[in-house]
């Protein structure tokens, strides 16, 4: 039986290609807003102001992608965007990682205590941080630098990393730590050495998920960057909005060129950020 | 003997633990406390250079909770919260279902699924802007059915909806990703035996799916009111939690209390309101989390 009879002739087969359909159908219909956005930034201005709403561009153009990176401010916001995203990943990672070995691999007095703090701190609001934080960082002049929003958008991807992470370095077996130790190796040299390359999966997670928390962070740059050229481009949506007025067309293509990072991760490196969201959203 | 080299192995990892612990402490800790402080005091931008500032007791809560625009927020907060859960679980766990099935296509649709979950919620505000425009997406489509749409985000009745509904294209895949993995922890010869006992496929998933999901589904509840209470970025982009505080929640008020009239305290006592009932559901979910670890 050839690829296609068993597609239609068997009962596991049919049952198979109308799930498939079903599926794309929803894949459609769901991801329809993302399709929206892109197809009005590829409109001219002349048709995004016509009385007739269209459904793909029929003077496909890309000015208004244009129009967005010949802007300087446009620039700036997303230098200040990847600076927000890599700031955060890279703040993540060293205080993270450790943390998640130390939980994995050791049970210490206070164990629970310090389980508790790492939970607590990733669900707590960002609204409750804020006042303070501002109060705080303006009194030791910290506002208005990439630090001020990154040091908080960190605090809430320092928790994730070592609760998801923690199970990784759990699974790797001891004999592999000890073998390290028994040749030379000490505490750091075997957890850079041995311990760090062997959770390389979980890391991948932790630099996709901790860069996105920055690069999507709202909140805290905007309020913690005083000065709109500091701004990431998610806190200066709404200047340029006021900029393009109703210019739909270059709106949506500011809103597509934010969204892109995001779907060229996800398609590179989607199983990592899959795994990593479940694990690190429920108990392991 | 054996427990003394035991601890001593175990202060090793302390190096590795207390700088995050402490991070948190110092960034998310201290702030909390201020936060609580300042919540009691008159705080604002006329005051804080001088540093003049005194203790009021519990007057920014009493005048809270006598101001009709905060017992509206609390509201609307609340509404939306609740509306958000029931439909982006319903969805999403009919989604998990479907997906959760065997088919080629599952596995890369479900992950398809999952990049409205990713991308930035500012973006989200931003599109739901345009497709609930009086002359957008949601009404064209509405007319070719014959209904006259209503001006969705620039009328009080229905600028709540509209939020919700962008909120819920977010949470469903969020839902569906748990539920599966929900899902993947029932075991499989408990179908097999009760088929052959007869039961149909509806009574396999009352009396077999839901039963023995009860702890993940708790767990998604839980964390669903959590990320959807303490909402902000939509509502910041998409209404500005306008017309009229209709679309306010406690974050964004908190926020405009603090950063657009300077009223810190007032602002802190707001985000103290939204802190306490989350710490509510928080700490079911805590106990669920550190019973489960005790288990391992």
């Amino acid at each position: 039986m050839n690829k296609f009879q068993y597609l239609f002739h068997t009962r596991s087969g049919r049952k198979n290609f109308w799930c498939c359909v079903l599926s794309v159908v929803i894949a459609v219909i769901f991801l329809f807003p993302l399709y929206w956005m892109l197809q009005i930034s590829f409109k001219s201005d002349m048709e995004t102001f016509g009385k007739v709403l269209t459904y793909f561009p029929h003077q496909f153009t890309i000015d208004p992608w244009l129009a967005n990176l010949k802007d300087k401010d446009f620039i700036a916001s997303l230098k200040n965007s990847f600076i927000n995203g890599f700031l955060t990943m890279f703040i993540t990672l060293v205080f993270g990682i450790p943390a998640a070995y130390g939980m994995g691999r050791y049970k210490p007095k206070g164990f629970k205590a310090f389980l508790l703090v790492f939970l607590v701190s990733q669900m707590l609001p960002a609204s409750l941080m804020l006042t303070p934080m501002y109060l705080t960082f303006s009194k030791i002049h910290l506002l208005g630098t990439y630090f001020a929003p990154t040091i908080a958008i960190a605090a809430g991807s320092i928790p994730f990393a070592v609760i998801t992470l923690r199970p990784y370095f759990k699974s790797v077996p001891v004999s592999l730590d000890e073998a390290a130790r028994i040749d030379g190796c000490g505490v750091a040299k075997s957890f850079f050495l041995v311990m760090v390359p062997a959770v390389k999966t979980g890391i991948v997670t932790i630099v996709v998920i901790s860069f996105l928390n920055g690069w999507n962070d709202l909140m805290f740059s905007m309020t913690f960057n005083v000065k709109p050229e500091m701004r990431p481009l998610t806190a200066n949506i709404h200047k340029f909005q006021s900029k393009y007025g109703t210019k739909w067309n270059c709106i949506m293509a500011y809103g597509a060129i934010l969204v892109l990072p995001v779907v060229i991760m996800f398609i590179f490196l989607q199983k990592y950020i899959v795994g990593g969201l479940t694990a690190g959203a429920v108990k392991e | 003997m054996k427990t003394q080299i035991r601890s001593r192995k175990d202060r090793e990892c302390y190096p590795f633990i207390l700088p995050a612990f402490i991070y948190l402490l110092v960034v998310v800790g201290y702030p909390i406390v201020y936060n609580f402080v300042l919540s009691f005091k008159n705080t604002n931008v006329k005051n804080l250079a001088s540093g003049s500032s005194v203790f009021i007791g519990f007057q920014n809560y009493k005048e809270l909770f006598t101001d009709p625009t905060f017992l509206l927020i609390l509201r609307n907060t609340f509404i939306f919260t609740i509306a958000c859960l029931a439909f982006q679980f319903t969805i999403g766990f009919l989604f998990a279902l479907f997906f959760y099935k065997k088919f080629t296509f599952a596995g890369p649709i479900r992950g398809m699924i999952l990049v409205s979950y990713m991308i930035p919620m500012s973006v989200t505000g931003l599109l739901g802007q345009n497709i609930f425009l009086n002359t957008g997406l949601i009404n064209d489509l509405l007319s070719r059915i014959g209904i006259t749409g209503p001006e969705w985000l620039t009328q009080t009745s229905t600028a709540l909806i509209g939020v919700i509904i962008m909120n819920c294209w977010v949470g469903i895949p969020f839902n569906m990703l748990l539920l599966i993995s929900g899902l993947s922890n029932v075991p499989q010869e408990v179908y097999e035996s009760s088929s052959i006992d007869g039961a149909t496929k509806v009574q396999q998933f009352f009396q077999i799916t839901l039963p023995l999901m009860k702890d993940a589904i708790f767990a998604v509840l839980m964390l669903g009111f959590i990320y959807t209470f303490r909402a902000f970025d939509l509502m910041y982009i998409m209404t500005a939690g306008g017309p009229l505080n209709s679309t306010d929640v406690l974050a964004t008020y908190s926020y405009t209390l603090s950063f657009t009239q300077y009223q810190f305290s007032k602002g802190s006592a707001v985000a103290v309101v939204l802190f306490l009932c989350l710490l509510i559901v928080g700490l079911f979910y805590l106990r669920l989390i550190v019973k489960g670890e005790e288990d391992t």
